[in-house]
């Protein structure tokens, strides 16, 4: 983090930021509640404590942009723009949902933006948008195509495959780590041997670090890599980031030190980007506000989810491929 | 009418296939330059460009993630897999990201991409280049699946398969490549999921798809020198099938045989004989038989090989046994 | 109700066998249908319970009528509580789904096909013969009395025919159907014969002469009176035959035959009764040859002893005619001066083939054996 980040922002900027970090912050509370409530059926990846990597890296993208994102890809979806009605709706497995009740927690999609799926398999991302990036370069699109991934990730030779193809091929393709430290329920430090900034340049490709719990540093840095993404292909950026949460909801985290867990406390995004709200003399009551409207609009969304019908079944079987016509 | 040899039709449907919709890109190992390990792909890159017959690098996992992430984002990605071995490194990509996007979305859009793979024995290539793994992808709900047996119908599945709005696995039969057949002066594709009776009989119902469709016409026509009528039935497409083709031959026929080169255990010849034995219950005269390969991987020696592929003998005793 | 033959459109109640309330079994029988043609059980088709009669004993009532409801039982009824044995017993019919649909549609029983399949399955072309031998079946039925095979099955009593019995079948249908019979009928005044018989056989130590014997050597005197009548019809050749021989109907425990009496021409009266007796003991110790049933144009069958007003046989396949013999009995004739005389007569029918006989010339030659026979010191003579 420099001083210099601090400079680049205005107010209205941060505030947005900040807004959208709230939003995914506010969003996965209340998933929290309404799982533990057993509203939510199946298992959910909470992203708290890692929402300015997704903020930070889609306030430098457009809406042709592509992304494809992770299991834990509730901030990467709402940060892309997916409307929270649908969300939601999507979350409680509802027709009304995004995905009409098919996917859940692991699978929401939006693809009219950009958004073309969380993934229940690690690594999985990392090819689709290679794919992506191909066709934005073969169609001649000014997009990009953003890959998010976790440390876990690291392990999977699927990267190693990507890195190269993209490299080769020159793809409009960004790479995203978003490294919380923890490989699911183990520490990534005892499974990687190797530091993604030194693994990087034997590709011929562009590494940059970030900051991945300060919104500004993210958005910065990814301001001047997608530039670069679009202007000359892949690259990759690796934010340091907290995962505040176990690895999924229920989790109850035995296998992390308390005082780690404490710790990260300092280290909340929402608390480090709200300290630069602060220094831009934008009031409390005025960030209250934004609490206010943000949980309003989660509130009716929610209310609309619960109001949503159950799928049909013979539709949802009809969608398995599109219909052939056998006689 | 012209003859044409099963690699060439293929080579045409791509062409005609690249040259109908600029969405259509091939990509895989050696397609462009060198045309392909088994020249499907030749003279494709001076015609359409290295921008849309890409060369790959071994890399079959992320390519085939790459299609499904291309097919979301417009284009319609032909893939070829050089062995039908090596889409066990492709399995995540087609099973868990091209089967489930069009259903897990909600049906916000369809995975258009193809995958081009040849399976099959009898050139001694061993047992990790021979091997028929077409139930796999079958298995899979989202997956079409095809299998052409002649050049006219390697041409038109083909076209259809890139035609397809949903991932769609083209099964070619390497064997078949060199062979050589009529087909009509204008190639058409062939729609997804209709069969053809091939020769019409009354005693007996031989099921087949791919080589194997081969050996049921040889088996056919030694039965047919002991007063047999082997009525056969080319499948043509694995997923979906044609249930309704295959009943109506039942009916009339009452007797099934269902014939594949791949291992017969757990296999598509399965699917056929208990979905038969289901709706077609009350037709059969004789028990369901399969004959397919035994339980064992695909021999190199050419000793081992031929006992190893199913024989035109084979299906020959398996008519005498359920006309017993 | 239930559709029995092809052809059927309804069918008579004949009686029930169950009342509302039983239980029953699959196979017990449940009711009797009666058609034009047959009496037929209806089985039950699996376990259950009969709940009401819906039709009465002696209705007739559409093909497809409710004739009674039942509860049709999921689990066959008390199976555990039965004796196991007699349910692994019972023989599983092995057929083909295709073969027990056609059985189904055609109303066959399988369990009355032998299967031509591996293991004894019953394939659908076994059950295509059946129907088949199914169809020829009712047609014979058809033809046969109505009245006979209405009469219930169960009190009927079946064994298979001997071989014998079968051959005698088979001979005497085919004789009837393939020889145009015709009959011609005349009485013989025995009175002087019986007397003379009498006479004869008084004297010790010579073999006794029956009625038959007599009969015999009229016909052979007869026959060669007139020699046109000894001919056969053989293939649309007519065949005058040089010998003469002589059938002889012979009732044994093994059934009826007819061994031949050769050359009857050339013995006198003792020669014939002696042969008749040889020929007679032979086929009642079953020690006939095939040589022994073969030849000659005319059989002799008498049915007197047994007190016959009259008998008209058929014609032994191979022969052109049989001549019945029937009961001696005392009638009161009209003597020269038109005064009644009693008198003992027997009635002679000859059943011809008209193939190779006609009316005149069967009814000269029977006249010539009552003459004779009437006459009968002449039979004395060469």
């Amino acid at each position: 983090m420099t001083s210099s980040h601090r400079a680049a922002l205005g107010e209205n900027q941060m505030l947005k930021l900040y807004a959208d970090m709230l939003l995914i912050r506010r969003v996965e509370e209340r998933l929290g509640r309404l799982f533990a409530d057993g509203e939510v059926p199946g298992f959910i990846h909470l992203s708290i404590g890692q929402e300015a990597v997704p903020v930070g890296v889609m306030s430098a993208l457009t809406a042709d942009d592509t992304i494809a994102s992770t299991h834990r890809g509730h901030g990467h979806a709402i940060a892309k723009g997916m409307p929270l009605d649908g969300f939601f709706a999507e979350l409680l497995g509802c027709e009304q949902g995004l995905c009409r009740g098919r996917g859940g927690s692991m699978h929401v999609a939006d693809l009219s933006i950009g958004m073309l799926g969380a993934n229940g398999i690690v690594g999985a991302g990392l090819s689709i948008a290679l794919g992506s990036a191909l066709a934005h370069q073969r169609l001649r699109r000014n997009a990009i195509a953003v890959a998010f991934f976790g440390d876990g990730a690291l392990g999977e030779g699927l990267l190693h495959e990507c890195l190269n193809l993209a490299s080769l091929w020159r793809l409009p393709l960004l790479f995203v780590c978003e490294n919380n430290g923890w490989s699911e329920f183990s520490p990534s430090a005892g499974q990687i041997t190797f530091r993604l900034a030194d693994l990087v340049p034997a590709y011929g490709i562009p590494y940059v670090a970030s900051d991945g719990n300060d919104v500004v540093a993210v958005s910065t840095k990814a301001a001047d890599i997608v530039a670069h993404v679009r202007r000359e292909g892949p690259a990759v950026l690796e934010c340091f980031t907290t995962r505040m949460r176990g690895h999924y909801e229920g989790d109850a985290q035995k296998y992390r030190d308390p005082a780690e867990l404490e710790a990260l406390a300092a280290r909340d995004p929402i608390r480090i980007a709200k300290e630069y709200l602060r220094r831009l003399d934008v009031g409390e009551e005025r960030l209250q506000d934004l609490l206010t409207d943000i949980d309003c609009r989660i509130e009716a969304a929610v209310a609309a989810a619960r109001a949503g019908s159950a799928p049909d079944f013979e539709t949802a079987k009809a969608d398995t491929y599109t219909p052939v016509d056998l006689h | 009418m012209p003859e044409l040899r099963y690699i060439r039709a293929i080579n045409q449907a791509l062409a005609d296939a690249l040259e109908a919709d600029p969405s259509v890109i091939l990509l895989g190992e050696d397609v462009s330059a060198a045309g392909g390990a088994f020249g499907a792909t030749r003279g494709l890159r001076d015609r359409f460009g290295a921008e849309r017959v890409i060369d790959t690098p071994i890399s079959e996992a992320a390519l085939a993630g790459a299609a499904v992430g291309a097919a979301l984002s417009g284009l319609k990605p032909v893939l070829e897999i050089m062995f039908m071995d090596f889409t066990t490194l492709v399995m995540d990509a087609l099973v868990n990201q091209a089967a489930k996007a069009r259903f897990m979305f909600g049906g916000q859009r369809s995975v258009p991409l193809v995958v081009r793979t040849p399976h099959g024995g009898g050139l001694s290539a061993g047992p990790q280049h021979s091997q028929c793994l077409e139930a796999w992808f079958a298995h899979v709900p989202g997956l079409k699946v095809v299998c052409p047996a002649d050049p006219a119908s390697a041409y038109g599945l083909l076209r259809a398969a890139i035609a397809d709005p949903d991932p769609v696995i083209v099964v070619e039969n390497k064997a078949l490549y060199a062979t050589k057949a009529e087909v009509p002066e204008v190639l058409e594709p062939v729609p997804i999921g209709h069969a053809a009776v091939i020769r019409p009989g009354r005693d007996l119902t031989l099921v087949s798809y791919g080589g194997a469709v081969h050996t049921c016409m040889a088996a056919a026509g030694i039965l047919a020198n002991e007063g047999i009528e082997a009525e056969v039935v080319d499948l043509r497409s694995l997923q979906p099938w044609d249930e309704a083709t295959v009943m109506n031959s039942l009916s009339r026929t009452h007797r099934l045989i269902v014939v594949h080169e791949a291992v017969e255990a757990f296999g598509i010849g399965a699917e056929i004989a208990a979905r038969m034995a289901d709706i077609g219950f009350d037709e059969l005269d004789a028990p369901i038989l399969r004959v397919g390969a035994p339980f064992m991987p695909v021999p190199f020696s050419k000793a081992l090989e031929r006992k190893y592929l199913p024989s035109a003998d084979a299906v020959v005793q398996a008519a005498r046994k359920v006309l017993a | 109700m239930p559709k029995l033959g092809l052809t059927m459109t309804e069918g008579l109640l004949a009686s029930w066998r169950v009342k509302p309330g039983d239980q029953v079994r699959a196979g017990d029988v449940l009711f009797v249908v009666e058609t034009e043609k047959i009496a037929t059980d209806v089985e039950a088709p699996s376990d259950g319970k009969i709940v009401s009669l819906e039709v009465a004993e002696g209705s007739i009532v559409p093909v497809g009528t409710t004739v009674a409801t039942w509860i049709e039982n999921v689990m066959p009824l008390d199976r555990a509580a039965s004796s196991r044995g007699s349910f692994s017993n019972a023989t599983r019919v092995i057929a083909t789904p295709l073969a027990r649909r056609l059985a189904r549609q055609a109303n066959i029983d399988l369990k009355a096909i032998r299967g031509s399949g591996p293991r004894g399955r019953i394939k659908a072309r076994d059950v295509e013969i059946a129907a088949a031998q199914q169809a020829v079946l009712r047609a014979e039925a058809d033809a046969s009395s109505p009245a006979a095979s209405a009469a219930p099955l169960s009190r009927q009593q079946r064994r298979p025919a001997s071989l014998s019995e079968t051959t005698v079948a088979r001979r005497m249908t085919e004789a009837k159907r393939n020889i145009p019979h015709f009959y011609v009928i005349a009485d013989a005044d025995v009175t002087r014969l019986l007397k003379l018989r009498e006479e004869l056989n008084a004297a010790k130590g010579e073999i006794r002469l029956s009625l038959t014997h007599f009969v015999v050597a009229a016909v052979v005197k007869a026959l060669k009176r007139f020699p046109d009548i000894n001919r056969v019809w053989d293939a649309n050749e007519i065949v005058t035959l040089d010998a003469i021989d002589i059938g002889l109907a012979v009732m044994t425990e093994r059934g009826l035959v007819a061994p031949v009496l050769r050359n009857a021409d050339r013995l006198g009266l003792d020669g014939i009764a002696c042969a008749c007796e040889e020929l007679v003991t032979r086929a009642r110790r079953g020690r006939l040859t095939e040589e022994d049933l073969a030849g000659g144009a005319i059989s002799v069958s008498n049915v007197g002893m047994f007190g016959a007003a009259q008998l008209i046989p058929i014609i032994n396949p191979g022969q052109a005619a049989i001549l019945g013999v029937a009961a001696v009995r005392p009638v009161f004739r009209p003597d020269d001066r038109g005064q009644p005389s009693l008198r003992q007569e027997l009635s002679l029918a000859l059943s011809c083939d008209h193939r190779v006989l006609d009316g005149v010339s069967a009814t000269r030659f029977l006249n010539a054996v009552a003459e004779i026979l009437a006459q009968p010191l002449t039979l004395l003579r060469r």
